[in-house]
């Protein structure tokens, strides 16, 4: 009987650590799942989920929905029961703030996307790839609206990674972006590589 | 360079035609000369023929060959050299060509055939050569020289020469920085003066016409630009003296990351200066740049072009900054990763800036009636008027900033005026401040700045917040207006890294009893996501008026709260624990109208109001109750709910008396989403705005 106790709580004690060491890891596909939430929503390609609607008094005999997290949570659970846990949270105030700025000057910026004056760059935020491209009147402007670009950006993946209790996810989380956000662009736009070169998708 | 060749030219002249006239002593009718390869320093000429026709005595038709010639830089080598000069002068003081044609193919120039005279006189040894014609980068060229005793003088005329060309050639010989493409004209006057092998005096003028240039990478371009320029140089010793005039009435012009129209205001610059190319120093003595409407300043110092940081003194005068072209033009791109970045600007600016040692060691700035706006409407200040003295070093220097108005957000302020002392990279409060807040006013005894390159700056503020009417501020805020007055001491402020701190507490008198707010925390205030912590408590707070203020439905009694670590981001909740209830020994009235409980039941999740309406207990227009409150745990966007006791499957937001009649509202949800809560409050109190009174 002994014999055979040891190792189940050798088990046990493994497989608890086993828990605990998956947690700590950044979750992946939950934090592309949550990007491409936002970069869709930020480029346009689909319309910004609707907001609820000022709650009817009737609604409180409902039984209370639970905010967005739960539900993609439940999701993940399903998909992928390691990262149960590690669902990326992005209903922050200062989240849908940063989002919807970023909506707004997405309209600016978009045409300079087009014309591959501004590019994708490899770290999740944007440049001027080539000021060539624009009018010598317009280049401060742009470069301002890339400068503001760059920041709300900076302080969305801090945000991201602070709002789900894990500061030291924001590099992962950036790097996270930085992929999203060339692979949602539609063809045409300019991304560059780490070394630096740019590339036409 | 230039004397070295028309030196040698007339030399080179010379020895041939004396050979041609030493020859027709002898009644030669022609005579054929091979000099082969002649040399000098810095030049060759490969294989020199000389053909001389005579006509008569003093005529003679002269025809010059070599096949290669090797010339001093920068004009390169020339091929198939070939002078013909169909009828020349040869007389006894005097060789003379008037209608010349020089045929030549140079490596950098191309192939040219070139309008050319000359003349040599021996008795006073002036030379006198004309070159016309000669094709240069997509323009023509004509150069005058003439050599005498007491000097020679050049002069070089260029028209129609094309931008892209001159610059691939500038660029090409080190001139300029980088290479330019475009489509533009350039004509260029010089005119240089000299004695021997010195040039003495020169002038320039240059002007270009450009419908489009840019370089590579953009960082300098143009468009429709028509700038001339004119200088005049004088030997005075070792060193040059320089003076210029540029003027530009048209265009746009881009010198990273500076936008400058033209069009919009035309630009006139002069400058005097002495160059001295032993030290390799600029002795600037005047620089005055004029833009109507912009800037007009005037600057002095001196420079050390090879310096890496090449002010040694330096002093500029801004006689008049206007904005908003000044900001637009010249400020704003400098400041585009700053919160400055985005400014709507009015008002002008005077300065004097002066850099010492290579370093910047005193600035004094005069704005005069200054209003900047942050277009994100974060701050703004109208009126603004200061003299603002700083220095690197030495005493002490004061300044005044003073506003008529101004807003934080969308709290306004009032005239203000603040007196500071600043020493090196710290400046101090020299007196207490007021700064009107609303009808109020913040005080500051005493404020303290540090800042140094390269570190966090912080500042220290102790002060007291004289009493701000609530009603003022609700509507400045955009909020429900209610009255009362908020005031506190505000003993502990400090700044570091961009985070506020404020010790101390603030007090709001409001509905009759206090708010206290304490372990008041702000991060990063004028950033994308400023945040704030907060506790709060409140004592003693009369429910009739806050549920008149809030149209939400008749309730007496008193209420006692707490709101422990309210943490906000935009301004907005995030998380907090809060819990407001009737005071355990409250002995003021306790009633609660129909309309009010309805409302508490829509917004509390409770399940009383429609059965409230149908049945008897509508004949009551209010009930007396025993205690009421509600606790809201935020966390994640959910709130996790409470009341004043707990009851079956629920918790009591209303508890009755044990005396008729009775009536209980029972909250059921125990988490309710904060966003919906907080639109269901909103929705109730606008909906019954016009009812209750």
């Amino acid at each position: 009987m002994k014999t055979l106790r040891i190792p189940m709580a050798m088990l046990l004690m493994l497989f608890a650590a086993a828990c605990v060491t998956i947690n700590v890891y950044f979750p992946a596909e939950a934090a592309e799942k949550a990007a491409d939430r936002i970069i869709k929503d930020v480029y346009g390609e689909q319309p910004a989920a609707p907001r609820e609607p000022a709650a009817e008094p009737q609604s409180r005999f409902q039984p209370q929905v639970l905010p967005a997290r739960y539900r993609y949570g439940l999701l993940d659970w399903l998909v992928s029961p390691a990262h149960a846990e590690a669902d990326l949270s992005v209903n922050t105030p200062a989240i849908s703030q940063l989002k919807a700025d970023m909506e707004q000057r997405h309209r600016q910026l978009a045409p300079h996307y087009t014309s591959g004056a501004v590019g994708m760059t490899h770290d999740g935020e944007i440049a001027i790839r080539d000021q060539t491209l624009l009018a010598l009147k317009d280049r401060n402007t742009v470069k301002t609206l890339v400068a503001k670009e760059n920041r709300d950006r900076g302080a969305l993946y801090a945000e991201i990674a602070r709002a789900n209790g894990h500061p030291e996810w924001e590099g992962e989380i950036r790097q996270t972006f930085a992929r999203r956000w060339v692979d949602n662009a539609p063809g045409g736009w300019w991304y560059s590589s780490a070394s630096g070169s740019w590339k036409q998708k | 360079m230039i004397t070295d060749r028309s030196a040698r030219t007339a030399g080179l002249l010379t020895v041939i035609l004396l050979a041609g006239a030493v020859l027709t002593a002898d009644a030669l009718e022609s005579v054929n000369l091979k000099l082969g390869r002649v040399t000098g320093p810095g030049w060759s000429v490969d294989e020199l023929e000389s053909r001389l026709v005579w006509r008569d005595a003093q005529r003679a038709a002269l025809l010059l060959t070599a096949t290669r010639a090797r010339l001093p830089e920068p004009f390169g080598s020339i091929a198939g050299l070939q002078l013909d000069c169909p009828d020349a002068l040869i007389a006894a003081d005097e060789v003379a060509c008037s209608r010349a044609r020089l045929v030549f193919s140079s490596d950098r120039i191309g192939p040219q055939q070139v309008r050319t005279g000359f003349s040599y006189r021996f008795s006073d040894r002036r030379l006198q050569l004309d070159l016309a014609n000669i094709r240069l980068d997509g323009g023509r060229l004509s150069v005058h020289a003439t050599q005498a005793a007491h000097g020679w003088d050049l002069t070089l005329q260029a028209d129609g020469l094309q931008l892209d060309a001159v610059a691939a050639r500038l660029a090409a010989a080190g001139i300029l920085p980088v290479r330019i493409d475009g489509t533009g004209t350039l004509s260029i006057t010089a005119e240089l003066q000299g004695k021997a092998a010195r040039p003495e005096t020169g002038r320039l003028s240059a002007r270009l016409e450009s419908s489009a240039f840019s370089d590579a990478e953009g960082r300098l371009a143009g468009e429709n630009l028509e700038l001339q320029l004119d200088a005049d140089v004088a030997a005075a010793g070792t060193r040059w003296r320089v003076s210029g005039e540029l003027s530009a009435q048209q265009g746009q012009l881009y010198i990273d990351p500076v936008f400058v129209d033209m069009a919009k205001t035309p630009v006139h610059a002069t400058t005097r200066f002495d160059w001295h190319p032993d030290q390799r120093r600029i002795s600037l003595h005047a620089f005055d740049y004029d833009q109507p409407g912009t800037v007009s300043l005037h600057a002095d110092g001196r420079l050390d072009i090879d310096a890496s940081s090449m002010i040694e003194t330096l002093s500029v005068d801004v006689r008049e900054g206007v904005f908003p072209g000044l900001y637009d033009t010249y400020f704003q791109p400098w400041l585009i990763n700053t919160v400055l970045a985005d400014l709507d600007t009015e008002g002008k600016l005077s300065a004097q800036l002066y850099w010492q040692d290579r370093g910047l060691a005193s600035v004094r700035l005069r704005p005069e009636g200054l209003t900047i706006h942050d277009r994100e409407a974060r701050f703004g200040f109208g009126g603004l008027e200061a003299q603002i003295d700083w220095a690197a070093q030495g005493p002490l220097r004061e300044s005044q900033l003073a506003w008529e108005q101004g807003h934080v957000y969308r709290v306004p302020l009032g005239p203000s005026q603040l007196q500071v002392e600043s020493a090196g990279s710290s400046v101090r409060l020299r007196e207490p401040a007021r700064i009107a807040v609303l009808d109020g006013e913040l005080q500051v005894d005493e404020f303290e700045l540090e800042y140094a390159p390269g570190t966090a700056s912080r500042w220290h503020v102790d002060g007291l917040l004289t009493p701000v009417s609530m009603s003022d501020l609700t509507r400045a805020l955009g909020w429900p207006e209610f009255g009362g007055r908020l005031s506190g001491m505000i003993p502990d402020v400090n700044y570091r890294d961009g985070d506020l701190s404020v010790g101390g507490m603030l007090l709001v008198r409001v509905f009759d009893g206090d708010i206290t707010l304490s372990k008041l925390r702000l991060a990063q205030p004028l950033s994308v996501v400023p945040r704030l912590w907060v506790d709060a408590r409140a004592t003693n707070i009369d429910l009739e008026t806050l549920t008149r203020t809030f149209s939400f439905g008749r309730i007496e009694g008193r209420l006692d709260g707490r709101v422990d670590e309210l943490y906000m981001e935009s301004w907005r909740p995030v998380s907090f624990d809060a819990a407001f209830a009737t005071p355990p020994d409250d002995k003021s009235r306790h009633r609660i109208s129909q309309k009010a409980v309805d409302n508490i039941s829509s917004i509390g999740g409770g399940g009383l109001s429609g059965a409230l309406s149908r049945s008897f207990m509508r004949f009551f227009k209010d009930f007396p109750y025993d205690r009421l409150g509600l606790s809201c745990r935020l966390e994640n966007g959910t709130c996790e709910m409470g009341g004043v006791a707990p009851a079956a499957n629920g918790y009591y937001i209303v508890k009755s008396r044990l005396l008729p009649p009775r009536l209980d509202v029972i909250g059921y949800a125990d988490r309710v989403d904060w966003d919906s809560l907080v639109s269901q409050l909103v929705a109730v109190t606008r909906r019954q705005g016009a009812v209750v009174k």
